[in-house]
């Protein structure tokens, strides 16, 4: 309506204040869920680039990186004999902490047989662990302590080489590094010791059937769907809530920024509302004017808000590579629709001013 | 018989009740005819706005009537009072009142596009009137821009941009300067003669009576005096009938501001009669009401 658009675009301070407001706060919580995302996706980035669809962990354990996992002795022979059975893939998972220049670090350190398959899905330097003392690591991490391939690196009590490096290997407690099977029995001293089984059904078998079919003693037969599942369960119970929190504050400063500046407009324009309203404008007229004002600079503002998420998302991680900023489109659509609810509770308190407002005060 | 524009009947409004309560205007009665100019004088606080509001379907009496072109407004439901407003009714306001985000065609044809006129037509029907009221080159300046002469021809084509029987006036020439005064008066003379509105203005200005057909004096809510005016048809001066001197010829009655108007007017042919005083012949009509 041309009314809403003129007493909009009038004052240009007020209107990209408005914008501004809005950007600030739909960018923040664009971001916000930007690296929510990216730390969900990093939590099961090894699962989901590792082989296999059925998991298979010690009694009691439902997920991958919270606890640690040791199976009875003989699951990995029970499983690979199994019907349906078409691959085991058998890892070691352990988190560790290793110290380089007196800056110390943690990562979560995956053992695997090399001729298995579990390792690193992308190599980007070097080669894989040949030997017990040889080591991939995360690229970012080693950029982070200055680490090349060739470099030593203090690994518990032993000294271990990097060999490799890798991508997409980081998440929100650290990185992931890759060494053999082997290293990880040496290590903890546990030969023998494994922590999960990776499985994949024969062909023609679902992964629910083999699930129903598998049986471990000491041990529980998972979905991996299922242990992703877990792991992001995990994760919402240390995220979801400080996230949660700081995209309401950010979505409240978002309607009290467009709902002053539009109240302040209307408050501004009272006596010419008042003109239109004696003339014979309806309420729902005036209504309408104010809460397309409202939603123009909610879009507006969206719009410049999904901009900014972009571009503070790519300087993040260009600053910090081991944060992953993922702007999914359904974000995007959910902060477009947060925009519109914002814009129409901003509209609230200016539309009850204007309800009020006696026509007949115009001739005074 | 003359069908009235506005016919208000013993209206009265009281604002607040018991001890506290302020009987704003009380037992008003007053018809309008088409093509006529009131105008309503009186001190502050006389309850001219108030009586304004009222005519304006802005204010609803506590009791009596208004008819306004037939229809009971004063019984009519809150929901349908807009419309009336919108269409039945033109505002000119004291402060002009204009959209200030608006230009001048959008201010005008705004209110068009409320009654349910197209945006083309309605931008054409504006661009015509201002066009008419000699505001074709300012038709996309904002009323910033605007001398307060032009805001109020402004205001004017925006009154009349839904074609009203009725345009109610406050004050229209209070922010003017004696000469865009004097434009507006002959505009809304114009406008009640030649378009056969209906005009009531309230006004502390003595210079608009010069326009008025009638005008009526509002004192303590209440109508005191009622003064019918006339132009003296030898000087043209505008005159109260109830204190001029007069002439019957051919059937019609004339005022004259002095004797020797009058004389000379007579020196004419065919003269039927002579009434020497004061008429007040509506004043009686409207007494009786």
């Amino acid at each position: 309506m041309l009314l809403a658009r003129r007493n909009l675009f009038r004052d240009r301070t007020r209107f990209l204040l408005s914008v501004l407001g809005v950007a600030v706060s739909v960018g923040l919580i664009l971001l916000l869920a930007g690296y929510r995302a990216g730390v969900y996706r990093q939590a099961s980035a090894y699962l989901d680039n590792a082989p296999g669809s059925v998991v298979v962990a010690e009694k009691g354990i439902r997920d991958f990186l919270g606890t640690s996992s040791v199976l009875p002795a003989g699951s990995l022979a029970a499983i690979r004999a199994a019907p349906g059975v078409d691959r085991v893939v058998p890892v070691v998972s352990q988190f560790v902490i290793f110290e380089r220049h007196g800056r110390k670090d943690g990562f979560f350190l995956i053992g695997y047989d090399p001729a298995s398959g579990g390792g690193p899905w992308r190599l980007v330097d070097g080669r894989e662990p040949r030997a017990d003392d040889e080591l991939v690591l995360d690229r970012t991490t080693a950029r982070q302590h200055d680490i090349a391939i060739g470099d030593e690196v203090t690994l518990l009590d032993r000294q271990a080489t990097v060999v490799g490096l890798a991508d997409d290997t980081t998440f929100w407690a650290g990185s992931i590094a890759f060494a053999r099977i082997t290293t990880l029995e040496s290590l903890l001293r546990a030969p023998g010791l494994r922590s999960f089984l990776l499985v994949t059904p024969a062909g023609g078998v679902s992964p629910e059937a083999l699930r129903g079919q598998l049986t471990v003693p000491g041990a529980d037969v998972l979905l991996k769907s299922d242990v992703v599942a877990n792991d992001a369960k995990l994760l919402a119970r240390v995220f979801d809530a400080p996230i949660g929190l700081m995209v309401a504050i950010a979505f409240i400063v978002g309607v009290l920024v467009v709902g002053l500046v539009i109240y302040t407009a209307t408050i501004e324009r009272r006596r010419e509302y008042g003109a239109v309203k004696a003339i014979g404008a309806r309420n729902r007229t005036l209504y309408r004017v104010v809460a397309i004002q409202a939603v123009i600079a909610a879009i507006v503002g969206a719009m410049a808000g999904i901009g900014l998420a972009i571009a503070a998302g790519a300087a993040l991680m260009s600053w910090r590579p081991q944060f992953l900023v993922a702007i999914e489109p359904p974000a995007v659509a959910a902060v477009l629709a947060s925009s519109l609810l914002m814009a129409l509770l901003a509209a609230l308190i200016p539309a009850r001013s204007i309800a009020r407002l006696e026509p007949a005060e115009v001739f005074r | 018989m003359t069908e009235l524009t506005l016919d208000v009947r013993d209206i009265s409004k009281r604002f607040g009740d018991g001890e506290t309560g302020v009987l704003a205007v009380r037992d008003v009665s007053l018809a309008i005819e088409p093509g006529e100019i009131v105008l309503i004088m009186g001190p502050s606080g006389s309850g001219k706005t108030t009586l304004l509001s009222m005519m304006g379907a802005l204010l609803r009496p506590t009791s009596g009537s208004i008819h306004l072109d037939g229809m009971p407004i004063s019984m009519m439901s809150e929901d349908r009072l807009p419309d009336i407003r919108l269409r039945q009714i033109g505002f000119i306001f004291q402060d002009f009142n204009l959209l200030s985000a608006l230009t001048t065609l959008e201010n005008v044809s705004v209110v068009a596009e409320l009654a349910g006129v197209k945006g083309r037509a309605a931008r054409g029907r504006a661009q015509a009137l201002l066009s008419d009221l000699g505001l074709g080159e300012r038709l996309d300046f904002l009323p910033e821009k605007l001398s307060g002469g032009e805001k109020q021809r402004v205001a004017i084509a925006r009154a009349l941009v839904n074609d009203p029987p009725l345009i109610l006036a406050d004050e229209p020439t209070a922010n003017l300067d004696s000469k865009i005064g004097h434009e507006i008066m002959r505009l809304l003379r114009a406008v009640a003669k030649q378009e056969g509105r209906s005009v009531v203005i309230v006004s502390h200005d003595e210079r608009i009576r010069d326009i008025a057909d009638r005008v009526l004096w509002l004192e303590d809510g209440a109508l005191r005096d009622i003064v019918t005016m006339a132009t003296d048809p030898v000087c043209g001066m505008a005159i109260e009938r109830e204190r001029a001197v007069s002439a019957a010829r051919d059937g019609e009655t004339w005022y004259f501001c002095s004797r020797g108007c009058r004389a000379e007017y007579l020196g004419g042919p065919t003269a039927e009669a002579v009434i020497e005083g004061p008429a007040g012949d509506r004043q009686a009509a409207d007494r009786e009401r």
